[in-house]
């Protein structure tokens, strides 16, 4: 048989994408932000940048997989709760408890999802079925929460959660805690782009698009599917470490269904599957939220339903998905004429 | 004379679902490198035979070979790790990817990474190279479909109506390029049109209601009095 003696395709569609250019150019802004922004912008734009990070968690499992995640908020709550359990409630040595807090909110993410995504995914459970059982595990996450008010501080929560202190440098003031919090980003940003972009990724499309005939072809596809679900909720528990270390406490508001329900909104506005997408999508949401909150309080979940139905409508996949697909038409006729 | 080992043997295979037996102790062997057509009525349990060899479908019973490995109960993954390679009957492919990132998604797990590009030449679809799957004609997906079974490097290709669609120009092209696989890969091809079979001039088996009741040269089966009553008819 002919084995041909043309590139690699597989490899070439990791050259630099729609995706990676937008994401170097918001990273390269976000740069210098803090050169003319004070420092209560700055904490709230760090705050973005932690949501954004837990979105983009959302969009590398949903987005690639084509399997909605429910329960996302579980993973984004245990990093958060992981952390500020463990810099509160042991008297560890301020010195790594921070960091050991950051490892075990990480962790704490990963084998939650590592457990409940082995009997899920290998069970065969898919579809919606998947989203209600994800559903099911936020609800049980956020009543342990209020529940267990020895250890979680119930309905208040835990308050005193320290910044991250790495090797002696404490994360503490506003532009050094927003550049932690752009850094945890683009490494995750990036990382997901070239993991996604690459081989990989491309695998988990095709899983999506039909995964017995991807069975069929050699995949394992509950393995490939379970480790980027437990990536993906290490990621989330990532951005709740680092949220709670940055806002000082932690709230059932940050395990609680309400909180999986807007992570699927601003994935859905950036266009899921598009990775910067995702952060693109809970910066407009947050900014719009912020805007319409300021006139009226009672206004936004009323304005968040209308923009939503409305998305949903005139654009099923997000705006973003649906810029990205017109350019990648654009670019495969180019191909085709480039032939 | 040495005997020539069978690459694929059943063994008593049999399939039930519930009460319904869709396949009954069939035995069969398939040797290296030539084509085998299956040809039956609908319901006769021929893709209910293939789903089995590859995985799809567990047997209720019976052993299926390869080589000398025992394949029956083994994952789909597994099974295509070992070299049986299957298009199914409905064009199975990746929609939202282009023609060669189906074929590369293939090949990869081969570790080739010409593979790809050259079995999208031998499936004369350079053109195309950069479409979207989704936007093939029908008889485009077909052909796409035995190149993602062909990218695997298969010891069996198992094909499940590989001209169910086409064109009649489009039959006679597939028949050809199957034929020249002949001594690379050993075929099981499952098809209803006679033509093509004829054409293929391949050994054929005969299922009906789950059993094989004749094989051979496809020229006897023809002339065989209960394939023409359970099948072919009479003119």
């Amino acid at each position: 048989m002919n084995s041909g003696t043309k590139k690699d395709h597989l490899h070439s569609s990791r050259r630099l994408q729609v995706p990676t250019l937008i994401a170097v150019m918001l990273v390269l802004v976000l740069c210098v932000v803090p050169i003319w922004t004070d420092g209560y912008t700055l904490n709230n734009y760090r705050d973005i940048l932690l949501l954004g990070l837990f979105a983009l968690s959302l969009d590398i499992f949903w987005g690639r997989t084509g399997i909605l995640s429910f329960g996302h908020a579980t993973f984004f709550g245990l990093g958060a709760y992981g952390m500020a359990i463990t810099t509160i409630k042991f008297g560890l040595d301020p010195a790594w408890a921070s960091l050991a807090g950051l490892a075990v909110g990480v962790l704490l993410a990963a084998v939650v999802a590592l457990f409940v995504g082995y009997f899920i995914l290998y069970g065969g459970v898919r579809g919606a079925y998947f989203t209600i059982v994800t559903l099911a595990l936020t609800m049980i996450a956020s009543h342990i929460a209020i529940g267990w008010s020895s250890m979680t501080g119930g309905d208040s929560g835990l308050i005193g959660v320290p910044p991250l202190s790495v090797l002696g440098y404490t994360f503490y003031d506003p532009v050094s805690s927003f550049y932690l919090a752009l850094g945890a980003l683009t490494l995750c940003l990036f990382g997901s782009l070239w993991v996604m972009h690459g081989r990989f990724g491309l695998v988990l499309k095709a899983i999506q698009d039909d995964e017995t005939k991807a069975r069929t072809l050699g995949y394992k596809t509950q393995w490939l599917l379970l480790k980027t679900f437990v990536v993906s909720a290490a990621m989330a528990g990532l951005a709740g470490a680092l949220y709670a270390t940055g806002t000082g406490f932690v709230a059932p508001d940050m395990i609680a269904l309400l909180l999986s329900t807007e992570v699927i909104i601003w994935v859905a506005v950036g266009g899921s599957g598009s990775l910067v997408g995702a952060v693109i999508g809970t910066a407009i949401v947050w900014q719009l939220q912020v805007k319409i909150s300021s006139i009226s309080f009672a206004a936004w979940p009323i304005a968040i339903g209308v923009f939503f139905i409305l998305l949903v409508l005139v654009f099923p996949k997000g705006p973003g998905a649906f810029l990205m697909q017109k350019l990648s038409k654009l670019r495969r006729s180019g191909n085709g004429a480039a032939q | 004379m040495i005997a020539v080992q069978p690459l694929l043997r059943l063994e008593g295979v049999t399939r039930t679902f519930g009460a319904f037996t869709a396949v009954n102790n069939v035995t069969e062997e398939f040797s290296s490198e030539e084509i085998n057509c299956i040809i039956g009525p609908n319901g006769a349990g021929k893709s209910t035979l293939l789903n089995m060899i590859c995985g799809t479908l567990p047997v209720t019973s019976g052993k299926i070979t390869l080589g000398a490995k025992p394949i029956q109960g083994l994952t789909g993954d597994r099974i295509a790790k070992l070299g049986i390679a299957r298009k199914f009957q409905m064009p199975s492919v990746f929609p939202s990817l282009t023609v060669i990132e189906n074929l590369s998604v293939a090949a990869a797990l081969r570790g080739d990474d010409a593979l790809a590009a050259g079995i999208l030449s031998n499936i004369r679809m350079e053109d195309e190279a950069h479409c979207l799957a989704a936007e093939l004609s029908h008889g485009k997906k077909q052909w796409l479909e035995i190149g993602m079974a062909l990218a695997l490097r298969p010891k069996i290709l198992l094909l499940d109506e590989p001209t169910a669609g086409l064109s009649a120009d489009e039959t006679r092209a597939t028949a050809a390029f199957l034929k020249e696989l002949r001594g690379d890969v050993t075929v099981v091809v499952i098809e209803h049109d006679m033509a093509f079979v004829r054409d293929l001039n391949a050994r054929t088996i005969v299922m009906h209601l789950g059993e094989i009741i004749a094989s051979g040269a496809f020229a006897e089966i023809e002339s065989n009095e209960m394939v023409k009553d359970v099948y072919l008819g009479r003119r």
